[in-house]
């Protein structure tokens, strides 16, 4: 097992440092003048200067990435130029907002997408598989931008039942000031007891993140179904159906175990394409997360605030793969680590 | 099976847990606190005004050096010495009550109000309005090339503040500037320097509201309080809270004015302003703006270095077309001043005439039996308005057998190309939108139509020694000479536009506002840019 960590890590710093001087250099490469962006557009010639001469573009593209890594390792993540905070500050505060907001879609895609899933394979072939497996399908292939609209206007502008858009409603910040500890503000909420501020939370965040769940809910139906009817078509499942196992029975306590390794796989690779695909979900609804900063980074060219945001998705990717991985060890006895 | 469920958990809390830790070492371990917070005043729905703006509030809250989107909260927080009127076209009294210029403009004198506190008790007078001015200079930030007339600032009593000038110039307009004119007490954080005590989102202005709230990267990124030790008192009905809201998607904004969470929406689209208008509840405005925008022709190289090219490419626009394609958003432009601003003439016409357009390329060497002309031209990369702009024209151009390649760029990219020191490379036509920081006509004549080498602003390239030497003497004559300004001005414009055809002025863009019916009092005024002045609102039923 210590052997194998080492060989992931390194595998894993490795694909990290390959996406950060990627971006670092697609970023520089585009047409255009960070120092122009800092400086603003009435920049004098001095103005445009001093800027250049701040951020180091006055240096050469090489020596500017050197000075980038060296400061990541450092725990520098450099300046962003539209904010002009650090990029670990403006990080600390989108990505745990979208980590709260796809870790909810990812808790609905197993809630809902896993006994769907089941469903399916227990009525394997009948219109009830059917249904389950067009709306899955749908769910996975609507383009999550027009779901969103749809459902913000259906939902909260027409039936009013939930809030437009927003993380809370921000006049709770006089009635009941939040203290931070994790900067995910429901978590936070429900560990200080700030009970007005979770509840508003909770209400703001279920519309977006069923959005964000469609595709997941979608693709974890789907692999479910498949996992769970394979593994009910082997050996062990017929010898169990002839001991006189009822076939719900078989599925839920001898197939579904087996099939839950290709599903927590999907759910690491899912959880990383949720945190992109959320981008424009948070720009819909509002939610302070990665989109908007991403956005607002690569208008400006602000190399320093689009590497970092490729960085931390790469990172959450990378560290859920690696979880996954281990947890697999503990799920199903024939996983080896090696 | 059951301890197996646990760890599936966990493996997933494992990476949240494993994210949150990266955040919460990264900062932000408080989140800021609302300091006016009162919860038994301040959170009444109708007395807080809530404005939606699509980009980040606050880039800097310096009053000397900030230059950008935090424009449209200062002027709630910070007061300048006079404020501009564009249906009077003269600046009226704010923090001075009178003023008045000797010595052929090169002096200002300015007579201070009475009783302005700023929002740490400090009392104003003259010592403080030029220690905060000599600031600003100093620091040479954002706007402060506004004050570079200035010589020296004088206090002969409390409450007098005179300014000696190197040349001629108006400091009663530039007192008036959206940016880089504000009056601050920069003592007002005792023993921190000034720069870093606003960093931490407090404030030093004598404005109706104050600072009391900064969440940056947060939805409601800035919120104000009203300050009761304010100069204008707060006798009749006044929004005692002001909140501004990042919401970048247009469609979002327009939901959230619907159901009542914002007061008011800086900027919609045309189709979205359109339903507005319809809209039970809601209120609309259309203000003419001082913001236009231009096609700037490459006066020195290529084949527009023919001014009959130029003439042909003015005259093949469609001005009224294009107006009327973009539905209300704009209105024509009577050249190149703005209407409300000194130097705005209605005579200056601009018209699409093909046929002359065709005559003159024919003159030119171009057309049937003639040459192949093909331009280039570059506009903003993602503004539908100049995106149709560029397929009217060249549709327009094709009518002529002329071919326009226009590209769409970055405004970084754009301009780079157009400053190439191969002059190869520069386009033809450079289309770009000009706003005053102050309202003077002046500042679209310097830095476009001036000389200038190397090329900054100037992107017609163009270089006539009649036209600088008229250019310089506008801010005398805007000092002391009203009317000889206003003439130099069309003198100038019937050059640029006629004569000489180096630009022309597309559009002058209109600032369309959609608010809650229960703001009353609203007025746009162009010379402060998407500023709501909320203390002149009021909260209605």
């Amino acid at each position: 097992m210590g052997r194998y960590l080492v060989r992931r890590l390194a595998q894993a710093a490795l694909v990290v440092v390959g996406v950060v001087v990627l971006t670092f250099i697609v970023v520089r490469l585009l047409p255009g003048d960070p120092a122009a962006a800092y400086a603003g557009p009435r920049a004098s010639p001095e103005d445009l200067a001093r800027a250049r001469e701040l951020l180091g573009l006055d240096k050469p593209v090489i020596a500017q990435l050197g000075m980038y890594m060296s400061g990541l390792v450092q725990g520098d993540w450099g300046t962003s130029l539209h904010t002009r905070l650090p990029v670990t500050h403006d990080l600390s505060i989108a990505f745990p907002a979208s980590l709260e907001l796809v870790g909810t879609a990812l808790i609905f895609a197993v809630l809902i997408g896993i006994p769907l899933g089941l469903l399916a394979a227990r009525f394997f072939g009948s219109p009830v598989d059917g249904a389950v497996r067009l709306g899955s399908m749908f769910a996975a292939a609507f383009p999550v931008f027009l779901l969103a609209l749809i459902v913000q206007n259906t939902f909260a502008t027409k039936l009013g039942w939930f809030p437009v858009a927003g993380e809370y409603d921000s006049k709770l910040d006089s009635t009941s000031p939040l203290h931070l500890y994790t900067n995910i503000t429901i978590v936070d909420a429900f560990i200080t007891g700030n009970w007005p501020i979770f509840l508003s939370t909770l209400h703001h965040l279920i519309l977006p993140a069923l959005v964000v769940a469609a595709y997941p809910i979608g693709v974890v139906t789907q692999m479910t179904r498949a996992a769970v009817s394979e593994e009910a078509s082997l050996d062990h499942a017929r010898l169990e159906r002839a001991l006189g196992f009822a076939p719900g029975q078989v599925l839920r306590r001898f197939s579904f175990r087996p099939s839950l390794n290709p599903i927590l796989t999907l759910l690491a690779l899912v959880f990383a394409y949720s945190l992109v695909n959320a981008f424009l979900v948070e720009s819909i609804f509002n939610w302070p997360g990665l989109g908007n900063y991403a956005v607002a980074s690569i208008r400006s060219l602000d190399t320093a605030a689009v590497a970092g945001v490729t960085l931390i998705v790469a990172l959450a990717y990378v560290i859920a793969n690696l979880l996954v991985d281990i947890a697999q060890t503990f799920i199903d006895p024939r996983v080896r680590l090696s | 099976m059951r301890s197996t469920r646990y760890k599936t958990v966990g493996a997933l809390i494992a990476v949240a847990s494993a994210a949150s830790l990266l955040a919460a070492c990264s900062g932000g371990a408080v989140k800021p606190s609302d300091s006016s917070a009162n919860p038994s005043t301040s959170t009444a729905v109708s007395d807080t005004f809530v404005y939606a703006q699509n980009l980040e509030v606050v880039t800097d809250w310096d009053p000397a050096t900030s230059y950008s989107n935090e424009g449209i909260v200062m002027p709630n927080v910070y007061e300048t010495l006079t404020r501009y009127n564009p249906a009077t076209q003269k600046v009226e009294p704010l923090l001075a009550t009178a003023w008045q210029q000797s010595n052929g403009g090169k002096t200002w004198t300015f007579t201070l109000r009475d009783g302005v506190k700023f929002h740490d008790g400090a009392v104003l007078d003259a010592a403080m309005a030029k220690a905060s001015i000599e600031r600003t200079m100093k620091l040479q930030g954002g706007a402060s090339y506004i004050w570079g007339a200035v010589k020296t600032i004088e206090t002969p009593s409390a409450n007098t503040v005179v300014f000696n000038l190197s040349y001629p110039a108006p400091i009663d307009l530039i007192s008036s500037s959206s940016y880089g004119a504000y009056i601050y007490d920069e003592k007002a954080g005792g023993t921190t320097a000034f720069k870093d005590f606003v960093a931490t989102g407090k404030d030093g202005g004598s404005g109706p509201y104050t600072v009391a709230l900064w969440d940056k990267g947060h939805e409601t990124e800035v919120k104000l309080a009203a300050f009761d030790g304010y100069w204008g008192g707060w006798t009749g009905t006044h929004y005692k809270n002001v909140e501004y809201r990042v919401v970048p998607e247009v469609t979002t904004s327009w939901q959230l004015l619907q159901s009542g969470d914002v007061s008011m929406v800086g900027r919609l689209n045309p189709q979205i302003f359109a339903e507005a208008q319809n809209t039970k509840g809601i209120a609309t405005s259309v203000t003419s703006s001082f913001q236009n925008l231009l096609a700037l022709y490459n006066t020195a190289d290529g084949p527009m270095k023919d001014v009959r090219v130029r003439k042909a490419v003015r005259d093949a626009i469609d001005y009224n077309g294009l107006v009327s394609a973009l539905k209300g958003g704009v209105v024509q432009a009577n050249g190149v001043v703005p209407k409300g601003l000194l130097g705005f003439n209605q005579n200056i016409v601009q018209q699409q005439n093909l046929e002359e357009a065709k005559s003159l390329l024919a003159d030119a060497g171009y057309g049937p039996g003639g040459n192949k002309l093909s331009l280039t031209m570059t506009y903003a990369e993602g503004d539908a308005d100049q995106q149709l702009f560029a397929t009217l024209l060249t549709s327009a151009l094709q009518q002529l057998g002329v071919e326009l390649k226009a590209t769409p760029l970055q405004w970084n990219a754009q301009w780079d190309r157009a400053k190439s020191a191969d002059t190869a490379k520069r386009q033809d036509i450079f289309v770009m939108y000009w706003y005053p920081d102050y309202a003077d006509a002046y500042t679209w004549f310097i830095n476009m139509f001036h000389s200038a080498d190397p090329p900054f602003f100037n992107l017609a390239y163009w270089n006539n020694a009649a036209a600088d030497k008229l250019i310089d003497s506008l801010p005398a004559l805007t000092a002391v000479t009203p009317p000889l300004a206003q003439a130099a001005y069309t003198t100038l414009q019937k050059m640029i536009i006629d004569q000489d055809a180096v630009a022309s002025v597309l559009y002058v863009q209109n600032y369309q506002r959609a608010y809650s019916s229960t703001v009353q009092n609203y007025v746009d005024n162009p010379a402060y840019p998407n500023v709501p002045f909320v203390y002149n609102m009021a909260p209605g039923a």
